[in-house]
C-alpha cells in the first residue's frame, strides 16, 4: 500500500488523536454528568422517605466518610472539563451563530431545535449550577430541615401580601433546564456512537427525564411540606 | 378545482453588474402530476427565459436539482406539488457556491471531497482484462450498496448546521463516502490509512449528531447507521494507532 499511503500524506494533514480524544471526552463526561444527575434526583428522593430522616442520615454519610468532600470538587471538574469539550461544538462566532439559528428557523428540523435548545440550557446550567453550589456550600452542612426552610422560603414580599417563592422557582427552572439538557444529550451520545433505532430509544429516554422530572417536582412538594412540620428553621428531627 | 400556485423564487446573479437579492413570484393553476421540476421549466419556458436552475435527469438520479423548496433541501423533480402548500418558496442550497438564482456550484465542492477522501478502490492487484470478474458476496454487495445510493445531490451538507459553520466538515455524504470504502473488501486501506484521512475534526468526529441529513436526504440512505459505524470504526483505529509525534520547538 506504498502508493496509497504516500497520496495520502501528501493529501491530508496528519491530526494525530487529539480530534479523536476531545470527541471521546465530550461523550464520556457528558455520560458520567448524566450519571450524577440522576444519581443525584435519587439522593434528593430520599426527602420522601421519614419525613426527612434518610435524607438527613445520607448526607452525614457522605460527609463522614469524605465522599462530599471528594464528590463534589470531581463534578466540578468534569463539569469544567465538559464545558471546554462540548462547548466548542457551540457555534461561538457571531456570524456562526446567525447561520445556525436561519438555518435551524429554515429547515425547522426537529433535532435540530433540540439541539439549540441543549445550548440554551447549557449557559443556563453553568449560571444556575454555580448558584446552587454557592448556597450549599455556603450553608453547608446538607440538612433536611435546612433544605426545606430554603424551597419554602416565602420570599420577597409585595404589596398586597403577594410574594415570590424564588428559591422554589429558581429550582424548579433548574430542575426542567438540567433533565432537558442531560435527557437529550444522552439521547445523541446514542445516536453518535451507537446501534439504536434513535425515534424508539428517543421515546424511552424521554420516559426517563419525565420521570426523573417528577420525582424531583414531589420532591420540591415534600421540602414544603416537611418545612411546615418543623417551623423553625432549626428544628431537629 | 384546481389550485393558484405562487411561487416565490430566490433571483440574483452574482456576475450581472449592479443585480441586487431578491425574491420573484410567479403563479398558475395546479395540473395532475405536477412536479416542482416541471413547475420550473414551465415558467422559464413561458414565463422568465431568464430563471437559472439545474436539472439533467429529471428521476432522482443525477443529483443535480436540489433546492431548498418551502425551507427544506429537497430534489426539484422528486417533489410533487400537490404535497405541498399553494404558496411554496424556493431558494437555492446554502453552503455551495451560488451561480445563479437557484443554481449552484455542487460540482467543485464534491470534486474536493473526491480528492480529499480519495475515493477511489485502492488495491495493487495488477489488472488483468481476460480474467473473470472477482465475486463477491452478496451480503457484502448489499450492504455496499447502500451508501453507494447517494446521488451526491448536496442536501445533507445543506441542512447540515455544522456543515453551515464549518467549511472543511466533508459533511454526512463524505463520510458515509468513506464508510463505503471500509465496507469494500477490494479496497486494501488499512484502519490506520482510513484513520488519516476522516480521524479528524473535519470527519467522523465532526458530526454533533443533529440527523438533519438523515431525515432530509432525498435518497432515504440510513445516514446514521453510517455516521455511527464510521466513528466507532474509526475511535477504535485511533485508539490503536501510535505516531512517531515531531517535538516542535
Ligand atoms: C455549565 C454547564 C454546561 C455547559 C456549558 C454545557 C454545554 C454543552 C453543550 C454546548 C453541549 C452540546 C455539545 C454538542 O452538541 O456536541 C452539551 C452536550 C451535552 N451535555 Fe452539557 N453542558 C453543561 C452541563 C452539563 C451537565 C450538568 C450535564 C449532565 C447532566 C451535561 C450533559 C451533556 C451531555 C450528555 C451532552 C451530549 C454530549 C455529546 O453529544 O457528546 N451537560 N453540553
Ligand atoms: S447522502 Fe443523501 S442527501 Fe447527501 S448527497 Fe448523498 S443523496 Fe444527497
Ligand atoms: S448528523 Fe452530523 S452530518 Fe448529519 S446534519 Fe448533523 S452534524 Fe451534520
Ligand atoms: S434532475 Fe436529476 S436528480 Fe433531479
Amino acid at each position: 500500500m506504498e502508493l496509497a499511503k504516500n497520496l495520502q500524506k501528501t493529501l491530508n494533514k496528519s491530526y494525530g488523536k487529539t480530534d479523536l480524544y476531545v470527541d471521546l471526552a465530550e461523550s464520556i463526561t457528558g455520560i458520567i454528568l448524566v450519571g450524577f444527575l440522576w444519581m443525584h434526583m435519587l439522593f434528593v428522593g430520599t426527602i420522601y422517605i421519614n419525613n426527612g430522616a434518610l435524607f438527613n442520615a445520607l448526607s452525614e454519610g457522605l460527609d463522614k466518610y469524605y465522599l462530599a468532600q471528594i464528590g463534589i470538587p470531581a463534578t466540578v471538574l468534569v463539569i469544567l472539563l465538559h464545558i471546554f469539550m462540548a462547548g466548542r461544538r457551540a457555534p461561538m462566532r457571531l456570524r456562526d451563530l446567525r447561520i445556525a439559528w436561519r438555518l435551524s428557523k429554515m429547515i425547522n428540523h426537529y433535532d435540530t431545535w433540540v439541539w439549540v435548545g441543549q445550548v440554551i440550557t447549557a449557559l443556563l446550567i453553568g449560571i444556575f449550577a454555580s448558584m446552587h453550589l454557592w448556597t450549599i456550600m455556603t450553608t453547608w452542612p446538607i440538612e433536611a430541615v435546612k433544605s426545606a426552610h430554603r424551597v419554602a422560603e416565602p420570599g420577597v414580599a409585595f404589596w398586597g401580601g403577594f410574594s415570590i417563592p424564588y428559591y422554589l422557582i429558581f429550582y424548579a427552572i433548574f430542575l426542567l433546564v438540567g433533565e432537558y439538557h442531560a435527557g437529550f444529550g444522552l439521547y445523541r451520545i446514542l445516536v453518535k456512537w451507537g446501534w439504536f433505532e434513535r425515534h424508539k430509544m428517543g421515546w424511552v429516554l424521554k420516559g426517563i427525564t419525565v420521570i426523573i422530572i417528577c420525582i424531583g417536582v414531589g420532591a420540591l412538594y415534600m421540602f414544603t411540606q416537611v418545612a411546615k412540620m418543623y417551623p423553625h428553621a432549626g428544628g431537629a428531627l | 378545482m384546481a389550485r393558484q400556485l405562487t411561487f416565490s423564487i430566490f433571483r440574483y446573479n452574482p456576475n450581472k453588474p449592479g443585480d441586487k437579492p431578491r425574491m420573484q413570484e410567479y403563479s398558475f393553476e395546479e395540473f395532475e402530476g405536477l412536479t416542482m421540476f416541471v413547475a420550473l421549466n414551465k415558467i422559464r419556458e413561458e414565463m422568465d427565459p431568464t430563471l437559472m436552475f439545474d436539472f439533467v435527469c429529471r428521476a432522482a438520479i443525477c443529483g443535480s436539482c436540489a433546492m431548498m423548496i418551502n425551507g427544506r433541501p429537497r430534489l426539484a423533480c422528486k417533489t410533487m406539488t400537490i404535497n405541498l402548500p399553494s404558496r411554496i418558496t424556493v431558494m437555492p442550497l446554502p453552503v455551495f457556491k451560488l451561480i445563479g438564482d437557484l443554481s449552484v456550484d455542487t460540482g467543485t465542492w464534491f470534486r474536493n471531497l473526491q480528492v480529499k477522501t480519495e475515493s477511489w478502490i485502492h488495491t495493487n492487484k495488477k489488472f488483468d482484462p481476460n480474467a473473470l470478474e472477482v465475486r463477491m458476496e452478496n451480503k457484502i454487495a448489499e450492504q455496499i450498496y447502500e451508501p453507494e445510493r447517494c446521488v451526491e445531490c448536496g442536501c445533507c451538507v445543506a441542512t447540515c448546521v455544522t456543515a453551515n459553520i464549518r467549511e472543511d466538515f466533508i459533511g454526512a455524504t463524505g463520510i458515509n463516502r468513506v464508510s463505503r470504502f471500509m465496507m469494500d473488501p477490494r479496497d486494501e486501506r488499512s484502519d490506520a490509512e482510513y484513520y488519516e484521512v476522516v480521524g479528524n475534526e473535519d470527519g467522523a468526529f465532526g458530526c454533533v449528531g443533529l440527523m438533519a441529513c438523515a431525515d432530509l436526504c432525498p435518497m432515504e440512505i440510513p445516514l446514521q447507521t453510517q455516521l455511527a459505524y464510521a466513528r466507532r470504526k474509526m475511535a477504535a483505529a485511533g485508539l490503536k494507532l501510535q505516531f512517531a509525534g515531531v517535538k516542535i520547538s
